[in-house]
């Protein structure tokens, strides 16, 4: 995937890079940048009326009880992905948090582990090759799913085909698989407007902002939130 | 073969001892002064940043002065502009430089009013410190909103003390340091116009005028 990925951007960058997007590990930059505006235009002119149209229609412990119910479905990969990367106890609150959230918590759509210690943690393939010693690889935007590198793009597609709802026949998995990236959509979206917005807003280079934004974002997942203050430059 | 004994202690050895002991915990104890010296500047002054921007009296203007002046009286601002330059404060001209140092001090005040601003109803607690070196500190603090059920966001202040006085010089949130950020994009943009800085001083002013207006 890494490899196809590569091969593709470079056929498709038409400009060398320049000493800046070698610095900054992003050689196909100028490609980004498009896919960054056709993307811009996606979200523009469908994610956001869409998302809209969520928070007029679905109240907010509606909107909230989706937001569980997804992220009780992403807690199978969360699960071998604690495993693989040796997280045996994180590994052990995600299998309670399954247990408890499935059954209690009505099919995911309530999040009772929350309320008794047991609070939810993201974890993906990305973070586990990260983990491995896979290095990240050059900055990509991906078309409808913005920044990425060639490691969590391979992350993405291995958690998408260990996920066991992918199990689900071809003709219901179709539908299914489209509903539940869809809701997932509206429900990130949701959640990060704001963000994004005021992201927009203040920078100078929305851009790099972003690029930078996924990549300390990204290395304090794979660092699990745990602090490491002598990586940081000095002033 | 000759049974091991325990030795009675004699008043010298007690005393080296006890000396042993004591020399890592007078060395300790400037450096936890110092992290507490850091960890009551953050819990000080945030919370002092807070009252402003929550004070309903102030009118937007006072608002916006009152949180300046506290802001730039602890923040380094020459220090961060001059990093989030990049290597192009190596070629800049000084002159350049400085009116840099300016711009980006209106665009900082204007942006970290911005951010702040959307925390006025949660509440900031220092939960420890971790010292990079005898004047580098990272004090983290748990940003608690009350009418969530969300865990805490971890919200990490970076203070110096080298200047004889503690000051800020950078903030993270979940993690993400601001001026990282902002170096990346600042020498992105030099870097799409030749490197200079008067376009970018110009931008940043733009910015800040917008940023200062109610959204």
């Amino acid at each position: 995937m890494a490899g196809l990925c590569g091969l593709a951007l470079a056929g498709c960058a038409t400009a060398p890079a320049s000493p800046e997007a070698l610095a900054a590990n992003d050689p196909y930059e100028q490609t980004n940048r498009d896919t960054l505006k056709l993307n811009g235009k996606i979200d523009r002119y469908f994610v956001i009326p869409t998302v809209g149209l969520y928070f007029l229609l679905v109240p907010e412990g509606g909107r909230r009880g989706v937001h569980n119910f997804l992220g009780n479905l992403s807690l199978p990969t969360i699960f071998v992905n604690d495993m693989l990367q040796g997280e045996f106890s994180r590994a052990g609150k995600s299998m309670w948090r399954l247990v408890i959230n499935t059954t209690v918590g009505i099919a995911g759509f309530w999040d009772p582990a929350s309320k008794i210690g047991i609070p939810g943690h993201g974890e993906d393939f990305g973070q586990t090759l990260a983990v491995w010693g896979v290095k990240e690889g050059p900055y990509l935007v991906l078309p409808f799913f913005g920044p990425s590198n060639p490691r969590d793009a391979t992350g993405f597609l291995v958690d998408t085909a260990m996920d066991p709802t992918n199990q689900i026949p071809i003709k219901q998995h179709l539908w299914w698989s489209a509903g539940r990236e869809y809701f997932t959509l509206l429900d990130l979206r949701g959640q990060t407007y704001q963000t994004v917005q005021g992201i927009q807003r203040s920078s100078v280079d929305y851009y790099s902002s972003l690029r930078n934004f996924y990549r300390q974002f990204r290395n304090e997942q794979i660092r699990n939130g745990r602090i490491q203050t002598q990586d940081l430059p000095d002033f | 073969m000759r049974p091991l004994t325990i030795m009675a202690p004699t008043r010298r050895t007690l005393l080296q001892s006890a000396t042993l002991f004591a020399v890592p915990l007078f060395l300790a104890a400037p450096a936890a002064a110092a992290a507490n010296v850091a960890e009551s500047f953050v819990d000080d002054n945030i919370h002092k940043g807070l009252d402003i921007l929550r004070d309903k009296r102030l009118t937007t203007i006072q608002r916006r002065d009152q949180f300046e002046t506290l802001l730039l009286g602890l923040v380094d601002v020459r220090r961060i502009a001059l990093f989030t330059l990049g290597q192009y404060r190596r070629t800049a001209p000084p002159e350049d430089v400085d009116a840099f140092v300016n711009a980006f001090k209106n665009y900082a005040a204007a942006a970290y009013q911005s951010y702040f601003a959307k925390y006025t109803n949660q509440t900031l607690k220092v939960s420890g410190s971790t010292q990079r070196s005898d004047t580098d500190f990272i004090v983290q603090t748990l940003l608690v909103d009350p009418s969530s059920n969300q865990q805490p966001a971890e919200v990490d202040f970076r203070v110096r003390t080298d200047t004889g006085k503690p000051v800020l010089v950078d903030v993270a949130y979940q993690g993400i340091w601001l001026s990282l950020e902002q170096r990346d994009q600042f020498v992105a943009f030099l870097g799409q116009n030749n490197g200079n800085v008067r376009t970018l001083i110009a931008h940043l002013s733009e910015l800040a005028v917008n940023l200062a207006k109610p959204t």
